[in-house]
């Protein structure tokens, strides 16, 4: 297991400084791979002769392209990777809902953008898997089986889109590593992870496997009743950081919702990342230039920040 | 057979060019089916030194595809060449299963789950191993889903969000894992295990609990028909159908040809073939458009064609299925002999 365990869990008085870039990205269809690449640049990231798996979100069909991570980010991130000297770049997901990921990857017409998937792609839902003792028990799960590409790569980019969940509030970076729990172990979906409650399992989750850095992609979101039903939002941001917590901590600042409100980020800013704005380093455009609210179910109203009179954050740090 | 359909091969990629190598082959050899001459070699190859298969090559042997892929090569014209293949298949089975009869979804897993449904079946199609079968279909008897429980629906009829679903929640079907909620796809499986199964075999409480759960593939049908994984409403919106799920349930459910959601369901299957771009999907909706007795639609694309795109991922559990859509034969599905192919 090569992946980051041993830094996964840091008091946050302890963990440095994180930094996020937020981005502007009007369409998918602008140049992404100079967009990406110098930002990645900024960040310096150890990824030199190491192996990078890229874990985009991947729910289902989605010939609209609203659903899913969008196959030009996807695409454009892993070419940035690759010059930036990463030996290997793999795409891994696990899709929650419908087992044939052939045809979810034909539907956002993933091969088009980075060429032949065979030896790209890992279905991580029928991956070789290893056993792992939870580190943290926020749920009632002590263990998990985990996708062996997981564990042994080097270096993990969760690749989410930008958008609300109708049982966790907000599915992000952290959210989006349920899906390298395996379907072929726990199911389609993976019930088992609800049974042990979303939020406590997300924690557990990433703090087996927390992600090394993450990149959204909120050119178009989804708001209301995502993951799946919910209806796209052109948001038109990348945002993307050395610090899941806090790049999930960002894009509710920017969808208009209060991060300490979302159960599972307030909980996740104690051990995993910062939540706290005095915390993150902005890059980038400024949350509020950028902040386009989202639509909440009514369950989920209370996250939704009221007092966020556009421009009367605090002052951001960086 | 294919490659019917030229176009289908795309010019890009080495994958697309193994594609293409297998294509000429094909044209030398118009007699040579697709599924003889790519699917089946690759399938024999891809087993491991235990006998079973992974989800791809080289990966560890797990009991799913090994069901899956035992099916196939039953059915295959050269069942003598595949005789020993078999043998060590089922050998890995038989050897996987766990004392209380059930099997586990990988090894060193102590707790067995939904696989014991593929992996009764697989054993029914052998003609091999009853006391296995029993010992797996009893577990699958005794396997209770947790969100039918009484004090979970009396909770559920707390929640502030039990206007969101409109399931009914006494109904049982089948779960992914012990513990859980019922799902569309274990429990059409197990359905289809169940009705295979000679009398003799049936544990105590069969036929109820194959009612109930029954009752709960049609409860949990999607509006406008077919299933997705078994949320036909989320918080007050449709849920969208899906191919397998839509497949393995009317399967299951074939027994009712007449009734209205059967017809919607298949109805809502050949719509949606046309767009459908997984082979998976593709071999699964025309084992159960073939069960139904329905054509393929002109429109849709024969699961094989789809193999020059991303050659089905080297999934064997969709090759597996493949093979099983392209072969005439259908008594692994219908229990019953076939003289002929």
């Amino acid at each position: 297991m090569t992946c980051n365990a041993k830094t996964a869990l840091v008091p946050s008085f302890q963990r440095p400084v994180s930094r996020v870039a937020i981005r502007s990205a009007a369409s998918y269809e602008q140049d992404l791979l100079a967009l990406i690449y110098e930002t990645l640049c900024e960040f310096d990231l150890p990824v030199r002769g190491k192996t990078v798996l890229l874990k985009p979100n991947l729910v289902g069909p989605d010939p609209l392209g609203v659903t899913n991570t969008h196959p030009a980010v996807i695409a454009a991130s892993r070419e940035s990777l690759l010059r930036l000297g990463a030996a290997q770049v793999l795409i891994g997901e696990g899709p929650a809902v419908d087992r044939d990921t052939e045809a979810i990857l034909e539907s956002i017409g993933l091969r088009h953008y980075v060429g032949s998937v065979t030896n790209v792609f890992v279905d991580l839902n029928v991956d070789d898997v290893e056993k792992v003792s939870l580190k943290t028990t926020a749920s009632r799960l002590s263990e998990l089986y985990l996708p062996k590409t997981v564990l042994a790569a080097d270096f993990i980019i969760s690749m989410p889109k930008l958008k609300t969940h109708h049982w966790a509030g907000v599915t992000l970076s952290l959210k989006n590593m349920f899906g390298i729990v395996p379907g072929s172990c726990y199911g389609w979906p993976k019930n088992v992870l609800h049974w042990a409650g979303i939020d406590a399992a997300i924690l557990d989750i990433n703090a087996a496997v927390r992600p090394d850095f993450a990149i959204v992609d909120g050119i178009v979101g989804m708001e209301g009743n995502g993951p799946l039903q919910g209806e796209p939002k052109n948001s038109g941001v990348l945002i993307l950081g050395d610090d899941p917590v806090a790049v999930d901590a960002t894009c509710c600042r920017v969808m208009g919702l209060l991060p300490a409100k979302v159960k599972y980020l307030s909980q996740a800013g104690i051990l995993l990342g910062h939540i706290h704005q005095d915390k993150i380093q902005q890059l980038g455009e400024s949350i509020a230039s950028v902040r386009t609210p989202f639509s909440v179910l009514n369950n989920f109203q209370h996250l939704v920040d009221t007092s966020a009179a556009f421009g009367t954050q605090p002052a951001l740090v960086g | 057979m294919i490659p019917e359909n030229e176009a289908a091969f795309t010019p890009e990629g080495s994958c697309a060019a193994r594609a293409g190598v297998i294509a000429l082959e094909l044209e030398r050899n118009p007699s040579v089916s697709f599924v003889e001459s790519v699917c089946l070699p690759k399938l024999r190859s891809a087993q491991n030194d235990d006998g079973g298969w992974g989800y791809r090559p080289g990966l560890q042997s797990r009991v799913e595809p090994t069901c899956w892929v035992l099916q196939a090569l039953f059915n295959v014209a050269d069942v003598e060449g595949s005789r020993e293949t078999c043998q060590r298949g089922l050998q890995f089975l038989r050897s996987a299963q766990l004392p209380d009869g059930s099997w586990p979804f990988a090894a060193g897993q102590e707790v067995g789950c939904s696989v014991t449904a593929p992996a009764c079946w697989a054993l029914l199609s052998s003609k091999s191993s009853p006391e296995a079968v029993a010992a797996g279909l009893n577990w699958l008897s005794q396997d209770a889903p947790r969100d039918a429980a009484f004090l979970r629906r009396w909770l559920r009829r707390l929640s502030p969000t039990r206007h969101y679903s409109r399931q009914h929640g006494a109904y049982r079907g089948w779960g992914w894992n012990p513990g859980t909620s019922s799902w569309v796809e274990p429990t059409s499986v197990a359905l289809i295990a169940l009705g295979l199964c000679p009398k003799e075999l049936l544990p105590a409480g069969a036929n109820e609990r194959r009612q109930s759960a029954e009752a709960m593939l049609y409860d949990r049908m999607c509006p406008g028909g077919g299933w997705n994984c078994g949320d036909p409403m989320v918080y007050g919106v449709p849920g969208k159908s899906l191919v397998i799920p839509t497949a393995w349930a009317l399967i299951a459910l074939r027994g009712y040809p007449q009734r209205t959601e059967n017809m919607v369901s298949l109805d809502w299957l050949e719509r949606n073939l046309p767009d459908e771009q997984g082979p998976g999907s593709l071999a699964l909706a025309q084992i159960c458009l073939e069960a139904y007795g329905h054509k393929w639609p002109e429109t849709a694309r024969r699961p094989g064609h789809l193999y020059s795109n991303n050659e089905f991922l080297g999934s064997t559990t969709t090759t597996a299925w493949v093979c099983l859509a392209a072969n005439s034969r259908r008594s692994w599905l219908t229990g019953e002999e076939e003289t002929s192919r």
